[in-house]
């Protein structure tokens, strides 16, 4: 088990390494933000000064070793269109996004799993047909569309909720909606075929032979067992979700960490893209790692064949 | 008992309900978080709608564009280069502490200092020496004769010495302290700025108990907060929304022309467009009416020449531009393969591609070859200032000078030295040199109509539109939109 780790632990360290590296290069391939940076009566002078003052004189390779060695001294650096340290930047923007995944990943299971499980145990009636065309439905709305739509609906015909913002709980509901569709969409889907698979086992038809009841069958074995790959698809709704937060947090003005990489890659703030970059780069490791060590704890074979 | 509480409660219902509505806050939904509120380090819209508030600059422009006192309330040039200000004796910091000459002097030295890094540097680097004669006296002095001077004050901010020396340029900027109508309450970063009413101004703080600018990005998304009322002000307005907002009753757009000019820019020195006869051929083409009325239809108004109303140097008498697309044909007709050389037309996202599109599609129908290339912004920037070899055959822009002087325009666009420029006409450096130097507005201004005229003669560049600026706005708010694109506080008011 530790050496399956380490090597994990190794795999990962070299991803990431790979992420930065290109991350850096390709954002200067196409120059610096010098120009973005001045007013349009600037002059060559004034560009020079500029670039000397952000470093951007320097050969790249320079800035990139210089830029390596405050990573591994997890220097983060300081944003120069923002003026604050990206450390600081990233952490107020952190919760935000993980309150609008988390309400999100709410909505997918709330909605999703029960949809899952209702079309699947009321397979070609007219209902789970329904059901299949809402699902459709979820899977196909772009974001930005729904999005603007919802905001259209309830902030400004109803007035039920804030069009956009934070701050309260009826802030998050529009936004979790939004992003959490596909997703839900998802789930509902792998529970629909997961528990399909299960209902053709043997132990459900002895368990009916027995007499067990609908409900209590459900309960008790169905969802039970169906629930390992609705599990594992978790570890890649989360990478989906950082993914469609870019689109959903510029809609409802959301001050996450998508809105913020937007942003920064439009003003060439380098510090700030290329931090974001990474954590999403370590988020999406991490979780594959968590599903691997999760899938090992369930199922021997995996670990077996990774330590062989 | 039971009657004195509602005597009790009625009068409170009484005090509730005569509560001044004009006291009510102000919500105004910004493009972006503001990226500095120091308002010496970053040059954008979305800094300045917020920092203007907190901070007075030494001089202003009133809403119909003059220049008039802040600060300063007099002034007087002593010799060529050097003008005397005398300055208020009754402004104080936010902090209390009184505002004086040597504040000043600071914000001088401040933002002409290279180290520090100002992007607007290139705007005061002429300002030579600060000097404070006593409290309320300062003395400036350039480095030659420079009379857009004052037009480059009006967008100095009083940063307070002490306050900076103390806490640094950093923290400085997380809370900034200033003299002006509002003072800074918090930042929200990546959510809102929010500023509450400076009770101790010495002048007219506006109606607003506190104001909150917040970033919300999606234009959509604007418009919805205004009709849902959880917004009063919106920027960033285009016709669409506009007309969108038409017809409801608690909301209004509003507009006015600014100080920026869109002109499409020629390679001089590479075919097509090397030909004068095929640039007055490009010049018939384009229908700049229909592009301001059709396409845009915020109020822009066609120009012929680099400057607009709004701008000194602005020459009246420059005829209009002839869209005669037959004409144009006929021309082209006889220049057919000179015409047809490939051109490119470099573009970015910021600028509106309808206008792009619609231009590529005017030449193209009267027989030139214009592909459309759109980079980012960074790398667009970089295509127009290269050297004429390696630029592209055409480029849409839209200048802003921020100082509504012609100088600001004509020189980086026209002016041989400047890299801007694809022009180089020595006749033409001289009378640009001329207006820049001289203190006599006459000569300037002879400077610039002769300026202007030479270069509608020779198609150097083919000035468009005066650029129009939209803000949507509940219907209760009086807000008078001007040039300079700025949003003063103290310049607002709830009607009745």
């Amino acid at each position: 088990m530790r050496l399956f780790l380490l090597n994990r632990l190794f795999q990962a360290c070299t991803t990431a390494f790979g992420v930065l590296t290109l991350v850096f290069f390709i954002q200067r391939l196409t120059g610096d933000p010098t120009a973005l940076l001045l007013p349009e009566t600037a002059t060559q002078e004034d560009f020079e000064a500029m670039r000397k003052t952000l470093g951007f004189d320097r050969p790249l390779i320079e800035q990139y070793l210089s830029f390596l060695g405050d990573m591994v001294q997890f220097d983060l650096g300081k944003s120069f269109i923002q003026n604050a340290p990206v450390a600081e930047i990233l952490a107020s923007r952190i919760p935000q996004t993980l309150q609008l995944a988390g309400g999100a990943l709410v909505v997918a299971f709330a909605i999703g799993l029960p949809l899952g499980a209702i079309m699947a145990l009321q397979r070609g009636k007219w209902i789970s047909r329904w059901i299949m065309g809402f699902v459709l439905a979820c899977q196909s709305m772009p974001t930005f569309w729904s999005g603007i739509m919802m905001i259209m609906v309830f902030g400004v015909w109803l007035k039920w909720l804030p069009p956009s913002g934070t701050g309260t709980l009826a802030h998050l509901v529009m936004p979790s909606i939004a992003l959490g569709l596909l997703s839900l969409a998802t789930y509902a889907r792998i529970t629909r075929s997961a528990v399909v698979d299960e209902l053709g086992r043997d132990y459900i038809r002895s368990a009916r032979a027995r007499g067990v009841k609908t409900p209590r069958l459900v309960g008790k074995h169905l969802l039970r067992n169906s629930a390992i790959p609705v599990i594992s698809i978790t570890a890649l709704e989360v990478s989906q979700l950082l993914a469609g937060a870019v689109i959903v947090e510029t809609v409802f003005a959301w001050p996450g960490l998508g809105q913020l990489t937007v942003q920064s890659i439009a003003s060439r703030d380098f510090a700030v893209v290329q931090a974001v970059v990474l954590l999403g780069a370590w988020v999406t490791i991490f979780a594959n790692l968590l599903a691997d060590i999760l899938y090992s704890i369930i199922d021997p074979r995996v670990r077996l064949g990774t330590s062989l | 008992m039971t009657m004195k509480f509602n005597i009790l409660l009625a009068s409170v219902a009484a005090v509730a309900l005569s509560a001044p509505v004009f006291a009510k806050d102000l919500t105004v939904d910004l493009s972006g978080e503001p990226s500095s509120l120091d308002p010496q380090l970053q040059w954008n819209p979305d800094s300045y709608y917020v920092y203007r508030n907190i901070f007075d600059n030494l001089l202003t422009r009133d809403n119909s564009g003059e220049i008039v006192s802040q600060i300063a309330t007099s002034w007087e040039r002593i010799s060529d280069t050097e003008t005397v200000f005398t300055l208020r004796d009754d402004v104080v910091f936010h902090d209390g502490e009184k505002l004086t000459a040597e504040d000043v002097v600071f914000s001088v030295k401040r933002i002409t200092d290279p180290e520090f890094g100002s992007p607007q540097l290139g705007q005061f680097n002429q300002i030579a020496a600060a000097e404070a004669v006593d409290d309320v006296t300062v003395k400036l002095t350039t480095d030659g004769p420079y009379p857009a001077l004052m037009a480059q004050l009006v967008k100095l901010s009083i940063v307070p010495m002490h306050v900076v020396e103390a806490v640094g340029n950093e923290a400085f900027n997380a809370a900034p302290i200033g003299s002006g109508p509002y003072k800074f309450e918090t930042w929200d970063r990546g959510i809102s700025v929010s500023l509450v009413q400076n009770e101790n101004y010495w002048g007219e703080t506006g109606p607003f108990d506190s104001a909150t600018f917040r970033a919300v990005p999606d234009a959509a998304t604007r418009l919805a907060n205004l009709q849902a009322g959880t917004a009063d002000l919106v920027v960033g307005l285009d016709s669409d929304g506009a007309a969108q907002l038409a017809g409801q009753g608690d909301v209004q757009v509003l507009s006015a022309p600014t100080e920026r000019v869109a002109y499409l820019g020629l390679n001089l020195d590479k075919p097509p467009f090397n030909d004068v006869e095929l640039r007055k051929a490009a010049s018939m083409a384009i229908d700049n009416f229909g592009i301001t009325e059709g396409l845009l239809g915020a109020g822009e108004i066609p120009m012929a020449q680099l400057a607009s109303p709004a701008h000194f140097g602005y020459e009246e008498r420059i005829d209009p531009w002839i869209f005669d697309p037959e004409g144009a044909k006929e021309i082209v007709s006889a220049k057919a393969d000179l015409a047809a050389t490939p051109a490119v037309f470099a573009t970015a996202p910021v600028f509106d591609q309808r206008i792009v599109q619609a231009l590529q599609q005017m030449l193209n129908d009267v027989g030139f070859n214009i592909s459309i290339s759109v980079t980012d912004m960074p790398t667009y920037l970089n295509i127009v200032r290269s050297a004429p070899e390696e630029n592209a055959e055409l480029s849409f822009g839209r200048w802003s000078c921020a100082c509504q002087d012609a100088d600001g325009i004509t020189y980086p666009l026209l002016h041989s030295e400047s890299a801007w420029s694809r022009v180089s006409d020595e006749k033409l450096d001289v009378l640009l040199d001329t207006a820049r130097v001289s203190l006599d507005a006459e000569v300037r201004q002879e400077a610039y109509a002769e300026a202007h005229k030479i270069v509608r003669d020779n198609y150097y560049v083919l000035p468009m539109y005066q650029a129009a600026v939209l803000y949507g706005a509940s219907s209760d708010l009086t807000f008078a939109p001007t040039a300079n694109e700025s949003m003063f506080l103290n310049r607002m008011a709830w009607s009745e």
